[in-house]
């Protein structure tokens, strides 16, 4: 038994309910009715190999070695019948975690299946600049939250808060920004996020501006748009701005 | 055969069909039969883009073209023969397309049926954190962040994409194999379960 786990490639698992599913199938086991004693010592037996290994990943090795073990415990209790309840078998919710997770990853072989199969095809996809665009900065019209957050990721990286040696308390609210970015879009159809950067000194107020365009935009009050990933976002006004 | 076209225009199917193409080669996302009765303008008598694509996919057919008009989320687009694959390759740096680790196909068949869903939900079924499948799938644009959970935390709710679609040549969600139909092929095969 030893001799064969190690012959198991420590990468091919994808977690402990893959390596569960690995030794289920291996030794034929029955998964309704899971011999307990003997998966928890192949188990362990891996686990200890994954330590030495430094693998970064055991903690949830350790985490289902420890439910595996808290069942073995459990199944070696005196069962008292209780009235006419249906004494519950401890494995259940692992069986069920089990057979869960062997849906989704026998369906992940049809997928390996249809991405071989589209592979070799590529799509016709027309040069991203459009000849007839007056305004070149509203390409992008379905901007996406996680592109705006991955363009604020990107704006806040080359943001360099100016030296100061003041220490002093910054104070700034979210209603106070939401307020703030009123006033200007008040004054001016369109805001350059980017541009808004340079008006502040510290990141603190750089975070919470955004926030509040978050907020802003939640409640339709602002709409953002951006040419291209990374790009700018330009904060205009949306469809309940002012109410 | 002709067509009727705003009340008063004619439309003879090679015209439309040279409308079509034009239309296939611009288009930055599947042609949907509504974005083509769009950009033909207001009218009341909408064409069936449908039938165009045959007429249009035959001709491709019998001209051997390297092309073809997939049917794909919701639309339709063109796309290459599999066979210029090795050439086509040589267009990128990388070396044609990268595939997706097990732990992302993982992770996309759980979004895939049981969207939305949170990372959470994720986590729990395949049992190990997904932070990294989840980014790689965001980056690639196959899934999608929409909104959040009503629930406390109010944790955030993935989807799948149009380019997951596109991806997998699909034409919507719902032409996935039922998860229980695959269950059935794989007991067919090593008839009994596991």
């Amino acid at each position: 038994m030893k001799n064969q786990l190690h012959r198991i490639d420590l990468d091919m698992f994808e977690g402990p309910l893959d390596l569960l599913l690995f030794l289920i199938k291996r030794d034929e086991l029955n998964i309704y009715d899971i011999p307990i004693a003997q998966i928890t010592k192949d188990f362990l037996e891996y686990v200890n190999l994954a330590k030495e290994l430094k693998l970064y990943s055991a903690g949830d090795f350790v985490l289902m070695a420890a439910t595996l073990m808290k069942i073995k415990a459990r199944m070696l209790l005196p069962i008292e019948a209780n009235g006419d309840d249906e004494i519950e078998d401890p494995r259940t919710e692992l069986m069920n975690m089990l057979l869960e997770y062997k849906r989704y990853k026998e369906a992940t072989a049809t997928f390996s299946e249809m991405e071989r199969f589209e592979r070799p095809h590529y799509y016709h996809i027309p040069a991203t600049w459009s000849p007839q665009q007056e305004d070149n900065t509203a390409i992008l019209e379905d901007v996406k939250l996680y592109d705006i957050m991955l363009t604020f990721q990107y704006l806040i990286k080359n943001y360099e808060e100016p030296a100061t040696h003041s220490v002093a308390v910054e104070e700034v609210t979210l209603s106070e920004q939401v307020g703030f970015l009123n006033g200007l879009l008040q004054a001016k159809a369109k805001l350059s996020f980017a541009g808004l950067l340079e008006k502040f000194d510290s990141r603190l107020v750089v975070v919470v501006t955004f926030l509040a365009i978050l907020e802003m935009l939640r409640n339709r009050q602002v709409k953002v748009k951006q040419s291209k990933l990374f790009d700018d976002l330009l904060i205009s006004r949306g469809s309940t701005f002012g109410n | 055969m002709i067509y009727l076209y705003q009340g008063v225009a004619l439309l003879e199917i090679n015209e439309l069909k040279q409308i079509v193409e034009a239309l296939l080669i611009a288009t930055p996302e599947p042609l949907t039969e509504a974005r083509f009765n769009t950009c033909l303008g207001d009218s009341n008598s909408k064409i069936p883009l449908q039938e165009v694509i045959r007429e249009l996919a035959s001709d491709y057919e019998k001209s051997g073209r390297a092309f073809f008009i997939k049917e794909v989320a919701g639309g339709y687009q063109i796309v290459t023969n599999a066979e210029f694959e090795s050439y086509i390759k040589g267009l990128f740096s990388k070396s044609g397309k990268l595939r997706l680790s097990q732990a992302a196909l993982e992770t996309l068949a759980i979004v895939s049926y049981r969207q939305p869903v949170t990372r959470n939900d994720i986590e729990s079924i395949r049992g190990v954190s997904s932070d990294s499948s989840l980014r790689t799938l965001l980056d690639r644009k196959l899934l999608e962040i929409r909104g959040r959970e009503d629930g406390p935390g109010r944790a955030l709710l993935y989807r799948t994409s149009t380019e997951f679609l596109q991806y997998f040549g699909l034409n919507s969600v719902k032409d996935l194999p039922r998860l229980k139909e695959v269950e059935d092929i794989l007991a067919e095969d090593d008839g009994e379960l596991v």
